[in-house]
C-alpha cells in the first residue's frame, strides 16, 4: 500500500471516530434539552419537591448541591495550593518527588464510591457525625484534591527557574519569592482545576448519597451536620420511580438543570484555560 | 616621617582596595563532578574584573558562589573562602538575603516580570523596604537614568515590560539591579544575547558604573574584554590560569595557554 492511500485511510478513521463521539455528545445534550426544557419552568427552579419528587420542584436540591461543591471548594482550594507550592519549591528529593506523584495519581484513580464509603465509616460512624452536608463537601473536596493540585503545580512548573532565581538575586526571601512570583501563578493555575473539579464534584452521586443527602423532606441545613438534598442524589431516586410518567418527567427537569449547572463550571475552565495560554510568562 | 604616614595609609587603602573580594582555594563540585579547582583570586574595587575562558570552564559557577545564588543546589559541594569586605560569604548561616542585596546579579538573558516598567524597577527594593508614592518616582527614575534607559521609556513607564526590546529589558534589568543599591555587580555574560548597538549601550554604562560599583563581569567575547576590563581573569577547566591586569596579559602574557586564548580565541589547556 502506499503512503497516500495509508494517510487517507487513517485521516478517514480519526475522522469515523470524532464523529461518533461528538455524535453521541450531540445526540445526549439534544434529547436532554427537549425533554428537560418541556418539564422546567420558573417555577420548578424555585419551589421544593413534593410527593418524593414527582411533584414540585428542585429548590433545595440545587441549594444542598451548590452548598456541598461551595464546600469542597473552599476545603480544597487552599490545600491544593500549599501541596502544589510545597511540591514544586520545596521537594528537592527526587524520591519524595516521585512519592508525592504516586499519592496524587493513586487518588486520582479511586472510584467514586469508595470515597464515599470512607466518608461513612470515618465520619458518619466514627466520628459519629450523622449525615452531613459538611462531611460530603470534605469528601468531594479530598475526591478533587488531584485535579486542583496537578492545575497548580503545572502552572507553577512552567514558571522558568530564571524567575525565581532574578527574584532571589535582588535579595527576596524564598517567602518572598513565593509571595510575588509563585502565588499568584498558582491560584491562577490552581482556580482553572478547580473549576473542572466542581464540574466533576456536582455531578457526582456515590460519594455523598450515604454520608450526606437524604432523598425528601429537606430544607435549609440548620447546622454543619444536617443532611440536604442534592440533584444528582434526586435524579437518581426520581430513577428508580420510573414507572411513574410525573417522576420522570421531574427527573429529565433535573438532569437539565445539573447539566446547566457543570457545563458553566467546565465553561469557565475552558474560557480561563484560553485566556492564560495567551499570557504567557 | 610624613612620607611614612602616607605609604602606610596607601598599604592600608590599598588592602581595602585590592581585597575587596577575596577567594582562595576555592573548590566546588556539583556531586562527583569537580568543576572549579582551588581558584585564588582577588576582585578590585570600583574595576571591571572580567572572567574569560572557555564554555564550560565554570565561570558561571564562579561567578553564582559569589552571591550563593547556587545555594539551593542540592548535589553543591563547596569548600574554601570567599571574603567580602573582609567578611566570610561561605559560612552556613550567612544572610543570605542580605548578601544578595550588596551584591546584585545581572543574567545573561534579561528576565523581566510580567508587570510594569515602573513595577520592574521596584520589584525588588519595594520588597525591602516600605515607600511612599514619592520615593517610588525618584527611584525609577534615577535608576532608569542611571541604567541608561530612561530617556527611551519615560513616557512609557505603565507599560508592560515585555513590551521592551531585548536590549532594553537587559537594561531594565540593570535599573532593577542597582535599586537595591548593590556595592558589587556581577554580571554573567550580560551582552551575549544582544545586538551590536545594545551591546555598546551597556558596555558605555559599565564603564560609567565602575565609578560606583565594583563590576565582576563574564564575558565570552575577547574583544569585549579588551574594550572594558581593566581585570583580567582567565579561567579554563576548573582552574585559574592567570589574572592580572588588562593591558599586561594582552601584551606580555606569562603562560601560552593565555596568549593563545586571547589572541586565537582557542584553548589548549
Ligand atoms: N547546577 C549544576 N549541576 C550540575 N552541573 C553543573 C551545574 N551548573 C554547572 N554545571 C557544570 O559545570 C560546568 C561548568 O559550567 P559553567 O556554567 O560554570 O561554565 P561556563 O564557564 O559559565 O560556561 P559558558 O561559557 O558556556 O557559560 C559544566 O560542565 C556544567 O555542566
Ligand atoms: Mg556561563
Amino acid at each position: 500500500m502506499d503512503r497516500k492511500l495509508k494517510n487517507s485511510i487513517f485521516k478517514m478513521l480519526i475522522w469515523a471516530a470524532a464523529c461518533v463521539a461528538i455524535g453521541i455528545l450531540v445526540f445526549l445534550i439534544t434529547v436532554l434539552f427537549y425533554k428537560g426544557f418541556q418539564s422546567i419552568s420558573v417555577d420548578f427552579l424555585i419551589s421544593e419537591s413534593k410527593n418524593f419528587g414527582s411533584e414540585g420542584g428542585v429548590f433545595y436540591q440545587i441549594i444542598g448541591s451548590v452548598l456541598l461543591t461551595l464546600c469542597a471548594a473552599i476545603i480544597s482550594f487552599p490545600l491544593s495550593l500549599g501541596f502544589a507550592i510545597y511540591k514544586s519549591e520545596y521537594v528537592k528529593n527526587k524520591y519524595l518527588q516521585n512519592f508525592t506523584d504516586t499519592i496524587i495519581y493513586s487518588l486520582n484513580g479511586i472510584p467514586s464510591i469508595i470515597f464515599g464509603i470512607f466518608g461513612l465509616i470515618l465520619f458518619v460512624n466514627f466520628f459519629n457525625t450523622g449525615v452531613s452536608w459538611f462531611v460530603g463537601g470534605i469528601i468531594l473536596a479530598i475526591m478533587i484534591l488531584p485535579t486542583v493540585i496537578l492545575s497548580s503545580y503545572q502552572s507553577i512548573n512552567s514558571i522558568p527557574n530564571s524567575y525565581r532565581e532574578n527574584a532571589l538575586s535582588l535579595g527576596l526571601t524564598k517567602w518572598q519569592v513565593i509571595k510575588t512570583v509563585i502565588f499568584p501563578r498558582a491560584i491562577s493555575g490552581g482556580f482553572t482545576g478547580l473549576l473542572l473539579g466542581l464540574a466533576r464534584a456536582i455531578g457526582e452521586t456515590a460519594p455523598i448519597m450515604f454520608i450526606a443527602t437524604a432523598f425528601s423532606g429537606v430544607t435549609f441545613p440548620n447546622g454543619l451536620f444536617e443532611p440536604v438534598s442534592s440533584l444528582p442524589t434526586h435524579i437518581l431516586s426520581l430513577a428508580q420511580q420510573a414507572t411513574n410518567p410525573d417522576a420522570l418527567e421531574n427527573a429529565w427537569g433535573s438532569s437539565l438543570v445539573l447539566i446547566l449547572l457543570v457545563f458553566s463550571f467546565s465553561i469557565s475552565a475552558f474560557v480561563r484555560r484560553l485566556q492564560y495560554s495567551k499570557l504567557k510568562y | 616621617m610624613e612620607t611614612a604616614q602616607k605609604i602606610i595609609e596607601n598599604i592600608s587603602e590599598n588592602k581595602i582596595h585590592q581585597h575587596y573580594i577575596s577567594i582562595s582555594n576555592l573548590n566546588v563540585s556539583f556531586g562527583s563532578q569537580h568543576i572549579l579547582k582551588n581558584i585564588s583570586l582577588n576582585f578590585q574595587k570600583n574595576k571591571v574584573n572580567c572572567i574569560v575562558g572557555p564554555s564550560g570552564g565554570g565561570k558561571s559557577t564562579l561567578l553564582r558562589s559569589i552571591n550563593r545564588i547556587n545555594n539551593d543546589d542540592y548535589n553543591l559541594i563547596i569548600n574554601g573562602s570567599i571574603l567580602f569586605n573582609n567578611e566570610e560569604i561561605l559560612i552556613k548561616n550567612k544572610d543570605l538575603t542580605k548578601l544578595r542585596k550588596e551584591i546584585g546579579m545581572v543574567f545573561q538573558s534579561p528576565c523581566v516580570f510580567p508587570k510594569s516598567i515602573k513595577e520592574n524597577v521596584l520589584f525588588g527594593i519595594e520588597n525591602h523596604s516600605k515607600l511612599s508614592q514619592a520615593e517610588k518616582d525618584s527611584i525609577v527614575e534615577e535608576n532608569l537614568k542611571a541604567a541608561s534607559l530612561w530617556d527611551e521609556v519615560s513616557t512609557r513607564l505603565n507599560e508592560s515590560a515585555k513590551s521592551l526590546s531585548i536590549g532594553q529589558q537587559q537594561r531594565l534589568c540593570i535599573a532593577r539591579t542597582l535599586a537595591v543599591k548593590p556595592k558589587i555587580l556581577l554580571m554573567d555574560e550580560p551582552t551575549s544575547s544582544l545586538d551590536p548597538i545594545s551591546t555598546e549601550a551597556i558596555e558605555v554604562l559599565m564603564n560609567r558604573l565602575k565609578a560606583e560599583y565594583t563590576i565582576i563581569l563574564v564575558t565570552h567575547n575577547i574583544s569585549q574584554a579588551k574594550r572594558i576590563a581593566d581585570e583580567l581573569y582567565f579561567i579554563c577547566e576548573g582552574e585559574l590560569i592567570e589574572s592580572g591586569s588588562k593591558d599586561v596579559l594582552f601584551s606580555n602574557p606569562k603562560k601560552e595557554q593565555t596568549r593563545t586564548y586571547l589572541f586565537n580565541g582557542t584553548c589548549n589547556c
